[in-house]
Order: C-alpha cells, then structure tokens, then sequence
C-alpha cells in the first residue's frame, strides 16, 4: 500500500521531469535558431535560480520568495477544480487581498501590527465579497464561473487602480501605494533577502488543505461533488453549498496571497502601478495547479519550480544576452509543457466522461 | 461491387440478410436477423428492451457496422461506413433523443450541412414540403423553446429536405400527448401516400396494430414473428414479443407481508423535458414483500424511483413511509428514515468511479457517526474496517481496499453498492434494475441478497425491465406504461400472455 502510494508519486515526478525536458530542448532549439548559445543560457539560467547557496543566498531565496504567492494561488485553483470548478477568480482575489492591506495601512496611519490584522480581514472580506457574487450566479442562475470571475478580475483591477491613484497613492512616489508600515511588514525569514516567513504560511496552507480534502467528512463531500455531481446528490450532499464552499476557500486563499505579496515583499511593500506586483499571479496559479495534478502538497513542488523558472530567466537576459521577448516566450514554452501532463489527465477525464454519456445514450 | 451482389429482385426496397451483431464488450445484440422492407409500406418492428429493435435500424441507417450480414438497397449490395452513406441512398432514422442544435432556429437545424447549393431556394423548397405533408413548423423558431412534439416534427422535416425514402422511427410516440400521436400517424399515413416507406421502432402494442402494415418481432436478437397487420391481434403479438416458457416455478419462501410501509397516492412527476413522466401513480409496499414494477424501460419508472427518493421534485400526491409524509424530503433525510435505494447506474449515481472502494463504501452514509471523529474528521481506519466487512460478507472481489472502483469489474462494483446498501439496516430498498449488465452469477447473488433481505421481514421495491427478474423475485407484480400502472397483480395470477399485453400497454 505504502509501496503503491510510492510508485505512483516517482511515476508522476517522472512525467514532470519529462514535460520539463521536453520543454527544455524545444526552448534551446528556438534559442539556438535565433543565434543564441542555448547551454550558456540554461546554465545561467540555473545559476540565478539556485546558485551555491552556502556562498550566495540569494538566488534560491529568490526562488522560494516567487514560490510563495504561487503556493496560495495554486492551492486556490487546486481546491476549486476539486470541486468541479474552474474559478478563474483567484487573480481577483489576489488584488482585493493586497488591497485590504493597503487600505488599513491609509485609514489606520499607525505603525502598528494592527494594520496587518486588520488590513488581512479586510483583504479577504473583500475577496469573499467578490467570490460570493460568482459564487451565487453559478448556483442560483446557472451563469458558468468563467465568465463571471473574468469580468469580475477587471472589477477588482480598476477598483485597485482607483485606490492605488486617488485614495492612497505614496506622496513620494506616486507609481505605488503607500508602503505598509514596518512593525506591520511580515517579517523576513532569511535577513538581506526578499524570502519572509509567508513561505512558512503557505506550506502550512497547504497541508491544512491536504488535510481539510482528504482527511475530513468536509473534504469527502466537496470531493465528490466534483468528480460526479450525481453521485454527491445520491449520498445527501447539498453541492450546490459545497460549490460555495470551494469559491469561499479558494478566494481566502487567493486573498493570502495578496495580501503576503504586499506585507510580505520587500522592497516595495505596497502595489505598484497597474498592479504589476501583483498581475499573473492568480493565473500563473492555474499552471501550478496543473503541474501540480491539482494535489495540495504538489503544488508546494510546482510553484518552487515555476518561481526557480522566474528568478532564473533574469539570469538568461544577463548573462546569456537574450533578449527579454524571447526569454518570455521560451518561459512561456517550458510552463506549456510542464502543464501538459495535467492537461491531458484532466482532459481525459472530461472525454472519459462524455464517452460515458454517449454509450448511456446509445 | 458489379451485379455478384444483386438479389434479382425488385420486391423490396431494403434486404437485410442473417445480420449479426456483436458489441465490443461481447454483448450478441442480433443472432442473425432478416428484415425486409416494401416501397410504401410502414413497417412496425415490435419488442421489449434489448430485443435489438434499435441495433438493426442503426445499421440500416449506417450509424452501427453490423459484424456480419448483408444489406441489400433496391437489389443492390451495399456496405456503409457512415450515416451519410446511408443518407445518400434514401435511408434516414429519427432517433429518440433528437439531435437537433437547441439555440438555433428551426431552419437553421433543417438546412444544417447541406451543400451551398441547395441553400438557394432552400426556404421556399421546405415552405412546399411542408403544405405537401402536413408537417407545420415555425421555421424561425428556435429550437430551444418549442415543445418536444414540434421538435419532433423538425427531425423528420430535416430528413424528408434529404429526400429520404426510407424514415426509420425509434419509439417516437415516448414523449408525445395523445392528440400530438395521432398527428404524427397521420403524417406517416401522408408519407406512405408519398411512396415513402417507414420503420416504425415500438413496444406499444395498440400503437403497431393501428398504423403498420406489417410487423417484425424481435426478441432477444432473433425474429420470432412476421406478420401482415391483417393477420395479428393484440395477444399473438404479445405473446411472440415477450415469449414462452418464462414463467418458471419460483422457489420463494413465503412469508407474511406485514405493516404498510411505503404508501404513495396518486403520484406525479415531471420528466427532463418538462412532460409529465408520472402520471397518478399509486402504490403500497408492505414489509416482508417485493413490489416489482415491470415494463418497458421510458415510461416513468426512472423518475418514479428519482420521485420517491429524494431524487425529484413531486409535483403532486402523497409519499407515506411508516406513517410519515416525505414527499421532496431530501436524500439524506430518507437515508436516516430507513429507505436505501440501488440506483439504476451503478457508474454515474451508485458509485464513484475515481473514489477508492474504501471511499464509495461510506457513500450516502459518510456522514454517519461511525466513521467520523474529532472535529468532523473521517476516520479511515473505521472506514477501512467497514469497507473490508463488506468485501468479506458479501465476496467482493477487489484489487485493494485503496484502488479507485472503475477498476472493479461491473459484477463487483454493482455488489459493492446492494452491500453499501443492505449495510445501513435500512427498512425498505428500492431498487432499480439491479442486475442490468451483470454475468450471470453475480446476477443470482444479488438477487438472492434482495430475496434474503425480503426473508427478514424488510421490503424491496424493485424496479426492472427483465421480465424474468420480476418474476422470480416479486410477491406482487405491477406492469408501468406511459406514467400509469396498467394493473397490479399477484404473481401468482399472472400468465405470460397477460403480462405480455400489460407491458403493450393493454390492460383486461
């Protein structure tokens, strides 16, 4: 049993490390047909994701420090695709967590912890607020998630950009937000780096949801009415709460992350304009979670590999001279194929279903 | 192709020769079957579920390759690998559940696929077709909000635009009012009139008799009847439709039936489609008995047993267990009441399929205080111990307790579900064609864990389209047609000739 668990994980790291291969070569071919060295690009690629870290620090706590908001973000997805969702409103959430920080700092004006308590109940109050609107479209109106949590994505965006432009934009400054007070800043985990102790709150998210899915009669009922929602009605379950249920997680989860991206990382610790800090983040989430096959604890894995991708590439421009155009898109290459095996697998699912259908039918 | 191929007789517009058919899964749906069909002639192919009506016609219409067998089109030998093979030589089928593009508009549906060409007078061409058949429908209509009659009418205009010469129908009076059937015999009369020829798919016996011209029975893959309309009667085809020798002497203990537990008056409820699918149902389920309801399969039973579980919504009547009213109690809430339910799909309701066996042992009862501890967390290890009493007691064969139930074969994951079941100690099981698909020893397993669960003065509420199910395991027998209980019967007082005309549809 404990064996077969084993197997099962090694083959699914083995599928990782293929997609990533195979990523990587296609990457290399393209770069090598623009007339760049392919191996000094992947070898400096590497040094600036993990470096030595016994002589320099700081390459892998970047690394770890682009995990962090991804970890959340992925756990966000991850939850919702277990319930048969695909809540595309984890970015906004993302934003209206930061947000909360950011308004407590404007309205509270005091250096005090406080503004962290209280600009995270903020963040994820409004994020809830945000999730419920689609939340209740979906179960009440039957409107498909998707489109709801896009358009609310644009909501949430101006609603910050108003915020960051003419509620509390820095004086000094005024491309970001007022910056979040020191004694409210989470603090650093690793000194003279940007890696802070949100790294430790998100893996322990993740092993809560691990646990919450898995280990509770709470987790089994959510699981269910994602797999099969006929079924989950046959065993009692009220899905359409445990679909509500799945847009409130995923959007505290969501609100986490923004709220650890602007409390947490230094050296702006406020949004910046046109939220740059902060865009991509819920989606790069959906990659994650794909990576990740939509398990909690991979995700953890996922978005350390993702973040060692990000804080790497600035390595390619650097060093390699690639230009930053290609180093997107050959960034962009590598995360296609590491979804991939997720896609397919959730892919098959979805086939598998709908073949079922039509031999019912047939 | 050449003329090796020709029968050399122009008798019949469609010869089908000794077709067989044998599905992927090893399931013989045809064991050598003839059909012959007349220019002009409407055609009636008559028999109960699985007789392989069905699967003849879709290798007619080119949708199944038959996996032996010949078909000959106005003498000529044909083979088809598509519908649109078929389609080219005159041969169209409306199927049961339609195919049409709800969200687009009635001619958008008629003219859909067809060469630009014949786009051109494309509105005036249907506008003729339909003053020539009578066939009246809102051509800029969607789809979509148009009753299932006119929906009906759609596909068969969009076969006749193909200039179909042949129109296979599969049972398509299932959905319509009375006043809408006869609409539609007159417009297979009209068709007939035209030259048309038409198979008419069916198990209503009063049906066949008043608009073919001729019937083939099927039953069990094989004609066992061809007769010209002049010559058969509502008991002959009753009789060759449901077969001999069927009624065997069964060895069920008697026991005393006891207390009322389940009493339904006058039951109605919806069908997907917005019809009424239970029309004024009535029964009563005593403990220490099985109630079987017989029939063929789409004339409310599934949403009968959706009606009493919790499933659907009741529109109307009254749902009494043990002295309560429950009608629209959610699942649940019947659960704790003592009502189990084996539902009809084992694979999309009963079970879970990427659930562990462990995780679909608890399903419908996770939440029971048994295997929940602190802070609502599941105990896996209690769960294990259930999941494992279940595989031992009711011989289960499984791979492992944590392998997911789609690799179970469709024997053990349908015992796995009448055992989940039977564990809850619950007072009543209604249970759905609980043996459909099943090898024959897990078919008697089951059936013997229902007869024994009987024994020990619970009851059964069974629901089946296999005849010899009903028969072998039921006390009293009642036969749904069209939403209504056509009688209910001890077993004892049944013949095989009563029941055959009840499942037609023809009460005493």
């Amino acid at each position: 049993m404990r064996r077969k668990v084993l197997i099962e994980v090694l083959i699914k790291t083995g599928n990782v490390v293929a997609a990533m291969t195979v990523g990587l070569i296609i990457g290399g071919l393209i770069m090598q047909a623009y007339g760049y060295d392919a191996l000094h690009a992947y070898y400096s690629l590497l040094r600036h994701a993990i470096g030595n870290p016994l002589t320099d620090p700081y390459p892998l706590t970047s690394t770890l420090s682009l995990a962090t908001p991804l970890i959340f973000t992925g756990l966000a997805f991850a939850v919702s695709v277990r319930s048969g969702l695909f809540n595309i409103g984890v970015e906004n959430a993302v934003y209206l967590g930061a947000l909360g920080v950011v308004l407590a700092s404007g309205f509270l004006k005091a250096d005090t912890p406080l503004v962290l308590v209280i600009g995270s109940l903020m963040g994820l109050s409004l994020s809830i607020l945000f999730a419920l609107v689609a939340a209740s479209l979906k179960v009440f109106r039957g409107v498909h998630e998707v489109i709801t949590t896009i358009m609310l994505n644009w909501v949430a965006y101006w609603l910050v950009e108003y915020v960051r432009v003419n509620v509390f934009p820095d004086l000094r400054d005024p491309s970001k937000t007022i910056p979040v007070p020191p004694s409210a800043r989470i603090p650093l985990l690793v000194a003279g780096t940007e890696l802070s102790v949100s790294i430790i709150i998100a893996i322990i998210a993740s092993l809560t949801t691990y646990f919450v899915l898995w280990y509770t009669v709470f987790g089994y009922e959510l699981r269910a009415t994602g797999i099969n929602l006929i079924a989950a009605k046959y065993a009692g379950i009220k899905t359409s709460r445990f679909m509500i249920y799945s847009f409130l997680l995923s959007a505290v989860l969501g609100g986490l992350a923004g709220v650890c991206e602007v409390a947490g990382r230094p050296p702006h610790y406020s949004i910046t304009t046109g939220i740059s800090n902060l865009v991509g983040l819920g989606f790069d989430g959906i990659a994650v979670s794909l990576i990740g096959l939509n398990h909690p604890i991979a995700v953890i894995f996922a978005s350390i590999l993702i973040g060692a991708l990000n804080s790497g590439v600035r390595g390619m421009q650097i060093e390699a001279r690639v230009p930053f155009e290609l180093v997107r898109l050959i960034q962009g290459v590598i995360v296609v194929s590491l979804a991939m095996p997720g896609v397919l697998s959730t892919f098959r699912k979805y086939l598998s279903i709908r073949r079922g259908r039509m031999e019912v039918v047939s | 192709m050449g003329n090796t191929g020709d029968t050399g007789s122009d008798e019949y517009l469609v010869l089908m020769k000794n077709i067989v058919k044998i599905y992927p899964d090893g399931t013989i749906a045809l064991r050598g079957v003839d059909f012959t069909l007349r220019r002009g002639e409407i055609h009636g192919l008559l028999g109960e579920n699985g007789a392989g009506k069905t699967t003849l016609m879709k290798i007619l219409a080119g949708i199944l390759k038959p996996t032996s067998g010949t078909i000959y089109v106005v003498g000529k030998k044909v083979v088809f690998s598509a519908a649109a093979d078929a389609l080219k030589l005159g041969i169209g089928m409306v199927h049961q559940n339609l195919s049409l593009i709800p969200s687009f508009t009635v001619y958008e549906n008629i003219v859909l696929g067809l060469p630009r060409k014949q786009l051109l007078n494309a509105r005036e061409n249907i506008n003729k077709l339909m003053s020539l058949t009578g066939l009246r429908v809102p051509l800029d209509e969607r789809v979509e909000v148009l009753p299932f009659g006119v929906k009906q009418k759609v596909e068969i205009l969009k076969m006749l635009f193909r200039n179909v010469d042949v129109l296979i129908l599969d049972e398509p009076t299932t959905n319509l009012t009375l006043t809408e059937t006869r609409e539609l015999f007159n417009m297979i009369n009209e068709l007939k009139k035209m030259g048309k020829s038409v198979v008419f798919i069916t198990h209503k016996l009063r049906e066949v008799m008043e608009v073919a011209d001729r019937i083939t029975v099927l039953r069990k893959g094989r004609v066992v009847g061809e007769v010209p309309r002049a010559e058969a009667n509502l008991n002959l085809l009753a009789q060759l439709m449901v077969g001999r020798n069927m009624i065997s002497a069964t060895s069920r203990e008697t026991t005393t039936a006891g207390e009322e537990l389940l009493i339904v008056r006058d039951l109605w409820v919806l069908s997907d489609l917005g019809t009424w699918a239970v029309r004024g149902v009535s029964l009563t389920v005593r403990s220490g008995e099985i109630l079987g309801i017989a029939g063929v399969e789409g004339n409310g039973q599934k949403e009968l047993v959706e009606g009493l579980t919790g499933l659907r919504r009741v529109e109307k009547g009254e749902v009494i267990f043990r002295g309560r009213r429950i009608n629209n109690l959610p699942p649940s809430e019947l659960y704790k009441l003592g009502i189990a339910h084996i539902p009809e799909d084992r694979t999309l309701m009963g079970l879970i399929l990427d659930f562990t066996v462990s995780e679909n042992s608890i399903l419908s009862i996770q939440r029971s205080t048994s295997f929940r501890g602190f802070l609502n967390t599941l105990v896996w290890g209690r769960v294990a111990e259930h999941a494992l009493s279940l595989i031992t007691k009711f011989n289960i064969t499984a791979p492992s307790l944590s392998s997911p139930v789609k690799y179970l074969s469709g024997g053990n994951q349908q015992r796995l579900v009448v055992a989940r079941e039977i564990s809850k100690e619950p007072q009543l099981i209604i249970a759905a064609q609980p043996t459909r698909g099943l090898d024959i020893s897990a078919t008697e397993h089951i059936r013997s864990l229902l007869l024994d669960f009987r024994k020990r003065g619970k009851a059964v509420l069974l629901v089946s389209s296999d005849l010899e199910e009903i028969l072998q395991l039921s006390d009293r027998v009642a036969v749904m047609y069209e939403g209504r209980f056509v009688g209910i019967k001890n077993v004892s007082e049944l013949t095989e000739d009563k029941l055959g005309l009840m499942l037609g549809g023809v009460s005493d």
